[in-house]
């Protein structure tokens, strides 16, 4: 976080060590047609809890976790639609600056497979591109209802070169397992990163410019 | 892909998702309204939209097709019910734009230019399907970006080095290596990473969007970049112009003597004095020329810093003065931010807001007609391109919506020159080829118009590793084109141009002009009072008019609510008891940070979500 400080007309910018303590922080972003469990895996996931009503979360942007992994401390900001994918109007701006994408479709309806190449053009045209993206079938829970078969949608995911799982948020099957699987591959991926640049590279989600104008409400 | 239908009751229906537009939803979903958000385009943010470059071709394209033939007027009257009636709304937004001339300078089709043409290139670029390659580049974009803060934020040693390196080497070493032509399939192969912008505008530092984007929390979805530096074209030379403390002592283009002029007319200028007073009425240059500054700095003060022209009376040239010292300095070295990815996002980043307070958004999709309710004269709801009845208390409009016949517009109309320009390097290379900046351009000729220029690098997202985005804006004289090209012929290199090998080459370029929104009033206009019609963007080069317009339709539809206060951090949210056990963590957030947002509670009910009040950080 940097806090911003004014003498005469220079600014001074001080990094201050973020109060809060993690090492790392990333942005993930939910996609996928409505109805498909959105919501639900993020609420599984960051409260412990599967809403019974579908109602819409009024004001809430995105839910914060932070977990450990290997000793490290990675807070998880998890973005959600916000009900624009409703009407197929999601804001260009929602995919920018991601890390990770999980791109969720439902197996008990195949529509919502088949909507797949449509939200990968569009990850294409606004995502960042190194962004992770991970396929996920929700609803196993409704085995009986299932409308797509898994070998499918392992053939699609790998096709398109995604990482595929396959959860209930409603029995809590593989949500943890979702959320930390991507937590690893991010951490690998910034260290990585860190090793091609050879240079302190910031971490994702870090140094925005943001961060500093938020903060000049401050003066 | 949802084929679900609309639910028929709103508060606010609001079609057209420009920035007006757009504010004005998030503002009224923020205090709990129920609001339909529709544009009848695919995209986000009508005339303040940003491309890429092949969604820009294919909006030139769509200009040039013959508009199409006015949909059948559905008959809606079925529909009525006693005491109603019909008003029906326009579905022709092309009229904003005109002149629109397309030219390509790139290797592959250097004999293909000449102006003004435009279909083949574009029946090329149609054609071209275009599948990305992904890879490359991005990393090391990254590291660009990267230093490019850096420079922004060692405010010691940042501009000065960049005029002078300028002046003394005509073209820079690191620079010829990027002056290898990139190919018009290139542009096309990875034009999904340019996002040109329609309007060209920044935003001042203490300008009203940035104090509404800080004020609201819809900060927090989208990143900005200072303006690095303000240049200015005089006797056909590139100059950086001082702004700062740092930069005025820093420069080595100005005199001890000079340095001193500029500081202390700099300090004196920010209080009134008698003398300024004894001056107003009178053209801000006869003040400024009384202040013995010398041809330099008066320059610099009248075209850059005031950024006026030199019949302006001397109270508006000294508060524009103000206003830019006043911005100065609060981010960077000078009064401007720069979003990344572009003016595009700003509209998208409301709307977004708006939909986390439960606005439901639908692009595609239109209002045929408002139902007027005859005994008050009100709009009482709309009807949908499908057919269905929609009520609401209010309906906000975009301009381009509304029948000419019902318009109220200042007239004559005016209208905005602008270019758009692909080039190859920088008007002013300097030891970082990551600069965004400011160009002030005086009238090339007498009646000439004065423009301003905006030079955007790749680290802003709007273009690719070795090129530039250059806009140019003015208030039309004649067609972008009469208007702009002079300037652009002088500045740049392109076929038109002679001698200009060192000036930046121009790959591609794009005229038009479109209808200034200035002269467009919220009210006043042949509609119902409950109807409020929203202007597109201005000539200006902030974004006051549209953010003071936003204000004041939100103040009409609810005098007595808050105008965007602010979201609450999602790291402030405590979910309550019987859905959600909250953490130890936000519990004790929750106590530090106090009582419970009334109001805001209510809309929690039923969907958990409690809101704690804020931190009240911006008081501290």
């Amino acid at each position: 976080m940097y806090v911003y400080y004014q003498s005469g007309d220079l600014p001074v910018f001080v990094f201050r060590m973020s109060m809060e303590d993690y090492d790392y922080l990333f942005k993930i972003v939910l996609i996928g047609n409505a109805g498909v469990g959105k919501t639900c895996l993020v609420r599984r996931f960051t409260q412990g809890l599967f809403p019974p009503g579908q109602g819409a979360t009024i004001g809430v942007d995105f839910m914060i976790k932070t977990v450990e992994i290997k000793g490290e401390k990675v807070k998880l900001q998890i973005w959600d639609t916000a009900g624009q994918e409703r009407f197929r109007s999601i804001t260009q701006s929602y995919y920018r600056s991601a890390n990770a994408l999980i791109l969720t479709y439902d197996i008990t309806c195949e529509d919502s497979f088949r909507c797949l190449p449509e939200w990968l053009r569009e990850i294409e045209q606004y995502a960042n591109n190194q962004v992770v993206t991970i396929l996920v079938g929700n609803k196993i829970d409704l085995a009986e209802k299932r409308e797509v078969l898994r070998q499918r949608a392992e053939d699609f995911a790998e096709a398109q070169s995604m990482l595929y799982l396959e959860t209930s948020a409603k029995e809590s099957d593989n949500v943890e397992k979702l959320f930390l699987d991507l937590a690893c591959e991010l951490i690998r991926e910034a260290k990585q990163n860190k090793l091609d640049n050879n240079d302190t590279a910031p971490m994702p989600g870090e140094g925005k410019t943001i961060n500093y104008l938020s903060c000049c409400s401050l003066n | 892909m949802a084929a679900e239908g609309l639910p028929c009751e709103f508060d606010v229906v609001i079609l057209g998702t420009g920035l007006v537009e757009s504010v004005v939803a998030a503002a009224c979903s923020r205090v709990g309204q129920r609001v339909l958000h529709l544009d009848r385009r695919s995209y986000y943010a009508a005339n303040w939209a940003s491309f890429t470059f092949n969604g820009l071709l294919d909006w030139i394209q769509r200009r040039q097709e013959p508009p199409p033939q006015p949909d059948e007027l559905q008959d809606w009257s079925s529909l009525l019910e006693e005491g109603e009636e019909l008003i029906y709304l326009c579905n022709a937004d092309s009229s904003s734009v005109s002149n629109v001339q397309v030219f390509s300078f790139t290797r592959e089709e250097e004999e293909s230019v000449s102006p003004p043409s435009t279909t083949e290139e574009e029946e090329a670029a149609a054609a071209a399907e275009v599948e990305e390659a992904e890879e490359e580049t991005t990393q090391s974009t990254d590291i660009k970006e990267k230093e490019s803060k850096e420079e922004t934020f060692n405010e010691e040693d940042d501009g000065q080095a960049a005029g002078v390196d300028g002046e003394e080497h005509e073209a820079p070493p690191p620079d010829n290596q990027s002056r290898k032509k990139v190919s018009y399939s290139e542009l096309l192969d990875k034009g999904r990473r340019f996002n040109i912008d329609l309007v060209s505008k920044l935003m001042f530092s203490r300008g009203s969007l940035i104090d509404l984007l800080i004020k609201s929390n819809v900060s927090r979805y989208a990143e900005f970049k200072n303006v690095s530096r303000i240049l200015t074209c005089r006797h056909g030379n590139v100059e950086q112009v001082p702004c700062s403390r740092a930069d005025v002592f820093g420069s080595r283009q100005l005199s001890v003597v000079e340095k001193r002029k500029l500081m202390r007319f700099l300090t004196s200028v920010v209080e009134e004095t008698e003398q300024q007073t004894a001056y107003s009425g009178r053209p801000y240059l006869d003040f400024l020329c009384e202040q013995q500054l010398g041809d330099n700095l008066q320059h610099f003060l009248l075209h850059s810093i005031a950024m006026v022209t030199e019949d302006t009376p001397t109270e508006e040239g000294l508060a524009s003065t103000r206003h830019f010292l006043r911005c100065l300095g609060r981010y960077g070295n000078t009064p401007f931010l720069f979003p990344v990815y572009g003016l595009g996002e700003i509209p998208q980043c409301f709307c977004r807001m708006s939909a986390v307070f439960g606005g439901i958004y639908c692009l595609r999709h239109t209002v045929h007609c408002l139902l007027l309710d005859k005994s008050n004269n009100r709009c009482k709801a709309v009807i949908d391109s499908r057919g269905q009845r929609i009520s609401c208390s209010h309906f906000v409009v975009e301009e381009g919506y509304v029948a000419t016949e019902r318009k109220k517009v200042v007239t004559p109309t005016r209208s905005i020159s602008r270019a758009v320009l692909i080039t190859d390097a920088s008007v002013l290379p300097a030891h970082s080829d990551q600069q965004v900046s400011l160009v002030t351009v005086p009238p090339v000729a007498a009646g000439a118009p004065v423009v301003k220029m905006v030079e955007l690098c790749s680290s802003t997202m709007t273009c690719i590793p070795g090129t530039y985005l250059v806009h140019l804006t003015c208030q039309s004289v004649g067609s972008a084109y009469e208007d702009l090209s002079p300037v652009v012929t002088r500045m740049f290199n392109t076929p038109e141009s002679h001698d200009q090998e060192t000036c930046p080459s121009v790959l591609w370029c794009l005229y038009f002009n479109m209808v200034d929104g200035s002269g467009v009033q919220v009210q006043g206009h042949d509609l119902p009072p409950n109807v409020y019609v929203c202007s597109g963007p201005d000539g200006g080069l902030g974004h006051e008019h549209a953010v003071t317009q936003a204000e004041s339709i939100f103040r009409n539809i609810l005098p007595d609510e808050e105008f965007c206060p602010p979201a609450p951090n999602p790291e402030d949210i405590i979910y309550d008891g019987d859905s959600a056990p909250s953490t130890g963590e936000e519990e004790k957030q929750g106590e530090e940070k106090g009582e419970e947002e009334a109001g805001q509670s209510e809309r929690g009910e039923g969907t958990g979500v409690e809101e704690v009040g804020q931190s009240e950080s911006g008081e501290e």
